[in-house]
Order: C-alpha cells, then structure tokens, then sequence
C-alpha cells in the first residue's frame, strides 16, 4: 500500500534545501556567469563593461590556462589511481577478520591526515621538505642519501605535490572502499573463498561489483577535489618554481584575487565547471551502469 | 608718541605674539581629539617589526585621545586583496595601507584622501608635523602618487647588504663588496665552499622575484622595467645584462634559490650558511637577535653594492593613508593617529622598538647610528634610491604576475633571458595598451 504525500508535505520538506542551494549554489553561479560575459575588474571599476564572450575566447585560446589544465590532468591520472590501488589494499586489510585493536588504531590514523587543513598540508610540506633544514632531507641523509631540491625544482615539486595529494587522500579513499566492502554479503564472500584460494578472484567476481558505486563516488569526489586544488601547492609552492605546480584552481585564483580581474576568473571558473559536470556524467554513464 | 603709548604698543605685539605662540602650543593632541574620543578605527596590519612597533605604542595613543584603534593582521600576500575588496564594498577599513606599488592604484580608484585635506585644517594638523622632515625620496614613492601626497610613510625599507663579518674575515676580506662584479669576481668564489654560501637572493614566485630579485638586478646594471614611451625596456643591452648577471651569479648561492622567500634567506643567513643576503631594514632585528640568529654577533650593515649605472638599491615600503569612505569623524581621527604615529616626536622610540621610521631627524642622533648598525647605510640608500624601482601605477598587480613567472623561469633555465625577457615585455605592453597608457587616455606615470 502506498500513501500518496501531499504537495504542501514535499514542499515543506523540500523547500528549505532548495532554498538554501539556491541561495548559496545557484544565485553565485548565475552571478558568475553573468559576471564572465564582463570585463569587471575590481581596481578599474570605471572600464566595466558588457564583452560577450570575449573572456571566454581569451580562456580558451590562453596557452596557461591549457598548461595548467595539462598539470592539473596530470596530477588526477598519476595520484588518482595511485590512491585507488593503495586505499583498497588499506581496506582489504582492514576488511580481514583479527587484529581489531590494531585496525581500530588504524582506523583512526586514516582519519588525521583528512582532518588537517589543506593549507597547513602545504605548510607542513615546505618545512618538512626544505632542501637545507627539513625533516625529510634529514632523515634521508641518515640513510645516506643526498639532500634533495625538492621545492625548488619544477619536476621535483609537481612530485612532491603529488606525493602530498597522495598522503592526504589515500586514506579517504580507503575509508569509502572499505565501507563498501561491509556491503558485500558475508555469506557470498564465505562461499567465494571456499571455491578459491586466489584472492584475486574473490576480489574481482565478488567484492569488485560491490566495489564499483563507491569507485564511481572516489572518482566523482577526487576528480572534483583535484580540479578545486588550491590550498596546498599554493602555500607550498605558490604555483612554482616558474608554473611547474600551477594547477587550475591556483590559476583562477591568481587571476581573480591577484590580477582582480573578476570577469576573466569567472569565464575560467564557469570552463571548468562545464568540465566538471562532463567528466562526472561520463564515470556515471560509463562505470555506473555495471551495477543498476 | 608718550611712554603710555609705547607701553600699550609693546604689549600689543607681545600679546599678539604671545597669542599666535600661545594657538602654536595649544595645540595638542589630546584637544585636538577631543571630538572624536569614543570613535574606532579600522586597519590592516602585518605581522612584521614596524608594525609590532607600532601595537606596543597604541595604548599611549588611545589613552590621550580616546581613540580606539582596531588593527587586523594579515600576511603581505592577503593585504591587497583584502584592501581592494573593502574598498570596492564600502567597507569598514578607515585608514589604508599601502606598499609603495599599490600607490597608483589606490589613487586612482580615488579610495584614499589626500594629505592636504588634513594638513590644511589647523584643528587637525599638528604644527611640529614638518613634513619636510621625511626622507624626500620615501615621501614621494611611499606616500604620493602624480605630485599629491596621499599617505605619510611608516613601514620603511631600503635593501641593504647584511654581510657576515665573521665569515668574511676568514676568507681574507676586512671589509664588505663595494660593487657587484667584486661580489662576482672576489667574494663569490672565496666564500663557496664547504657547504657555505657567498649570497642568496630571495627569488620566490611572489613580490618577492619580482621586487627583490628581478628588479634588483636591472637599476643598478641601468636597466629598468619601461623606456620613456612606456614600451618594455626589459631587452635592452643594460636590463639584458642586469639579468644575465643575475643568472651567472646563481653559481654562488645555494640550490633551490627559487623556493627562497625571505624566511628561507633571512634564516639561511641567521644559520651561518650564508655570507650575505640584500636584505629590507626591517630584517635587521631578527639577524642580530641572539635568540633568532646564531651569528648575531657577526652581522654588520653596509649599503647595496653598486653596478655600472650605481647603486640604486632596492626600495619598498609603506605609508598610512586616510580612507574616503570613511565618515568625516573616522577620517579625522584616522589623520591623528596617522600623524601622531609617523611624527618627529615618536620616530625614535619607534626605532627602538623595532620599526624603521622615515624621518630624517631621527637618523642624525649619533648615538642611535651606533646603536641600529643599519643606520648609516639606510641613510645613504635613501639618497639614491628610484621612486619607480617597481612601477607604481594600477597595473602593477597585473604585471608583478607576469614577472614572477617569468622571472622564475629565467632563473631555472626554462626559456633564455632573452626570451624571458620578450615574453614579460610582450605581456607587460598589453596589459598597458588595455589600460590606456598607448592611446592617450592614461598619462604616462610610475
């Protein structure tokens, strides 16, 4: 049997939340894309102007946009994966019967580098890996291994950016898979394990399907985190040396807060949005599917 | 004329004279504030030593005036933007702060009141303000923008050459390099080694490439950033040479010198593993703190080495300024506390306590000269400075970018100097060209 709600009932219920990304979602968005099609720049208020699409054909054609996005890209193709293989060993493990103090421990661990400030992330990383005085050149000499420039040179610091990314958000990764493989029935695992012995095959034909919505959630959520990367290159590296760690995010943020030039930051901002909403359509189309 | 005449003439001019010295010294601070006691102001600060100066003298202020003056700190980086945003809102800031290249900037968009204004309102201008009294040069670029003061100089800097005495002597030399090609031929190669390094030079992608690394090796090699017709004089034989002399100079600081911002460098010369850095004034009471340096018993101050076209050392630094869109009693009162904190009478207490103030009288007492070692050579790079060491027109935020990238780039071999130099020149004309300066409608002004 089923009871027909009343309109008033969903409004109620509905409305606040409509209201509010409204106000704060759709109402800024609306405000930038109008914004974008200006040349409005916060220190020349008395050139402002209607441009069309201008801002946009300057974007599109801006060779540092294109290389930051190349960067950007860059960075999703190597940690991304790197994350997924390394959080669903974390969460294999976690997932094994035993040790439950010390997966408790674990558990917790995982959570602090999430729970540390993107900003203080990238703080942290310009102390600890300072080519002179940094923990990490220390700790590789006493191993006997020369210090290493790892900010002041371009290759070493998208690396080094990379390597960070990586520590902060493996253990999200691992924390999503794992609570998606406490929805793989146990009585189906048990049953799996008793055909093989081959982990592999477990992993592949049982927990894998069940793998695949929070797969498709990291993939949605670390490709969005990864195009918004600003806080920690920008107070590690502030997007050097020259542009080697200048990311989107770091891009726009120069252009719309450095330069002031709202309406060009805007056009970069609403560009990337469209990607955004692009890659996420194509995981759900593509990925998605397997498990409706 | 009898006896009684001329007694009654007498005290005539005695009482005029003595009115006209009585008004001279009714003036005081406290009357002077009396209308405005109870009115708050709002300003951005950094944390850094002319500032903490500063906070530790405002309760004198506020207890004379009834003034209340709530300072925000922020990191340099964040201080335009959030000055900018203010102003364009209609914000709460009431006094502005303002580094020397924001000048033009903040002139222009009319956010802040010219000084005229109070100095021209004898209730508000104290009468021992003497603005004569500024170091010319500091005056103009800090505080004026097209031959109209806006601002009073507070936050002053000069480059000056920190040198480790201690390690110069070992290496043979009894006293610091007069021109930079000794640097490159004498010291260079005499102070590299072991692990220790001749200089460095803060070149990180921010203000800091652009103002203390780039910019410092084009005056003094007579390069510079425009010709006279505003047009890119980055490729021209001098600025050329200015920048190749930077790069060939790389040899004797140490690797990664395009991740050093001034923490890096200042602590890399605190440590000992840096002979001489070209570093602000304001620099100079960490280096000689015992408990901030490990050679605070070796730093000795000269002025920056000279090139071919001088020394034209590098020049930064701030002034205070009256916001417009503060109301008339914030803007009154944002003046006194202006005045008061730059004048005369508290320059040398702000010296001591660790701000470098812009007064000349402050500088000529000997005994202080020996007491802030950086004395005598800040009083000489502010005779030779160049207001325009960094443009300090509105497009200066615009152009700082393009250079900061660029300039990195330079350094770490990624395009040639040359090339580097064409692509900066390229885009800096075009962010002048939208604005104006080519057809016209903006005079040409740095």
């Amino acid at each position: 049997m089923t009871t027909k709600v009343s309109r008033k009932t969903l409004a109620a219920f509905l409305g606040p939340a409509v209201f509010a990304l409204a106000i704060v979602g759709i109402a800024p968005l609306l405000f930038a894309v109008w914004k974008s099609l200006h040349y409005f720049n916060l220190t020349k208020r008395a050139q402002e102007r209607f441009v069309g699409l201008e801002n946009y054909a300057t974007v599109l054609t801006d060779q540092a946009f294109w290389e930051a996005m190349g960067r950007t890209a860059l960075l999703f193709i190597i940690a991304v994966p790197v994350q997924i293989v390394l959080g669903l060993i974390i969460a294999l493990v976690l997932h094994r019967p035993g040790l439950t103090l010390f997966k408790t421990l674990t558990r917790l661990s995982l959570v602090l580098p999430m729970a540390t400030t993107y900003a203080v992330v990238g703080l942290l990383a310009q102390v600890m890996l300072n080519q002179k005085y940094g923990v990490i050149n220390q700790m590789l000499g006493w191993i006997g291994i020369e210090s290493i420039n790892f900010i002041g040179d371009p290759t070493n610091a998208f690396i080094a950016v990379i390597l960070w990314d990586i520590w902060q958000w493996t253990p999200f990764v691992a924390l999503i898979l794992l609570a998606g493989l406490s929805t793989v029935p146990p009585e189906i695992e048990e049953a799996a394990t008793l055909e093989t012995r081959s982990n592999w095959t477990v992993l592949r034909h049982v927990q894998l399907p069940f793998l695949i919505p929070s797969l498709v959630a990291v993939l949605i959520l670390r490709t969005a985190d990864t195009l918004k990367l600003f806080d920690m290159p920008f107070t590690m590296t502030r997007g050097g040396p020259g542009s080697a760690t200048e990311f989107i995010a770091v891009l726009i943020e120069r252009v719309g807060n450095r330069q002031f030039d709202i309406g060009m930051a805007a056009a970069q901002s609403i560009i990337m949005l469209a990607v955004t909403i692009v890659l996420a359509r194509l995981y759900i189309r593509f990925f998605y599917r397997e498990v409706r | 004329m009898n006896m009684k005449t001329h007694v009654s003439a007498l005290a005539l001019a005695a009482g005029a004279a003595f009115g006209a010295a009585g008004s001279v010294g009714a003036w005081t601070l406290e009357e002077a504030a009396k209308p405005y006691a109870g009115t708050e102001l709002e300003v951005l600060f950094l944390d850094r030593p002319g500032y903490n100066a500063a906070i530790k003298m405002l309760p004198e202020f506020e207890a004379a005036t009834g003034i209340k003056v709530n300072y925000t700190t922020v990191p340099y980086e964040n201080a335009l933007g959030e000055q900018v945003r203010d102003f364009v809102a209609g914000g709460d800031l009431d006094i502005a702060l303002i580094d020397l290249v924001w000048m033009g900037n903040f002139a222009e968009n009319g956010w802040v009141v010219p000084s005229e204004t109070f100095i021209n309102n004898a209730a508000l201008a104290d009468p021992a303000l003497d603005m004569a009294d500024f170091f010319p040069l500091v005056l103009d670029a800090f505080g004026s923008w097209n031959g109209v003061n806006y601002g009073l100089p507070f936050d002053n800097y000069s480059g000056l050459l920190f040198y480790n005495k201690c390690m110069l002597e070992a290496a043979g030399f009894d006293k610091p390099p007069a021109t930079w090609q000794e640097v490159m031929d004498t010291y260079g190669p005499a102070l590299t080694k072991d692990g220790k390094f001749a200089y460095a030079l803060q070149s990180k992608r921010n203000e800091t490439q652009s103002a203390d690394s780039f910019a410092r090796f084009l005056w003094p090699f007579g390069g510079s950033f425009l010709n006279a017709e505003f047009k890119s004089n980055l490729n021209s034989p001098e600025s050329q040479a200015g920048l190749q002399f930077r790069q060939d100079l790389m040899k004797f600081m140490p690797e990664g010198i395009v991740a050093y911002d001034h923490a890096e460098t200042v602590n890399a010369f605190a440590q000992g593993d840096v002979a001489m850095i070209t570093e602000w004034s304001a620099f100079y009471s960490t280096v000689v703190s015992p408990e901030t340096s490990k050679v605070a018993d070796c730093v000795e101050i000269a002025p920056e080495p000279t090139g071919p076209a001088g020394r034209k050392p590098a020049l930064g630094g701030f002034s205070l300024a009256v916001a417009s869109q503060a109301d008339e009693a914030e803007q009154a009162a944002g003046w006194l506390f202006i005045q008061w904190v730059t004048s005369k009478a508290n320059a040398g207490k702000y010296l001591e306590m660790g701000g470098v103030p812009a007064r000349q009288s402050a500088y000529a007492d000997p005994a202080l000269a020996a007491t802030f070692k950086f004395i005598p050579a800040l009083v000489e790079s502010w005779q030779e400075g160049v207001p325009e060491f960094r443009p300090r027109f509105a497009e200066w935020p615009a152009i700082t970018e393009i250079v900061q990238e660029w300039g990195t780039k330079i350094m770490l071999g990624e395009v040639s100097i040359e090339e580097g130099a064409k692509n900066i020149g390229e885009k800096m004309e075009a962010v002048l060209a939208e604005a104006g300066y080519y057809d016209g409608k903006k005079p040409l002004a740095q």
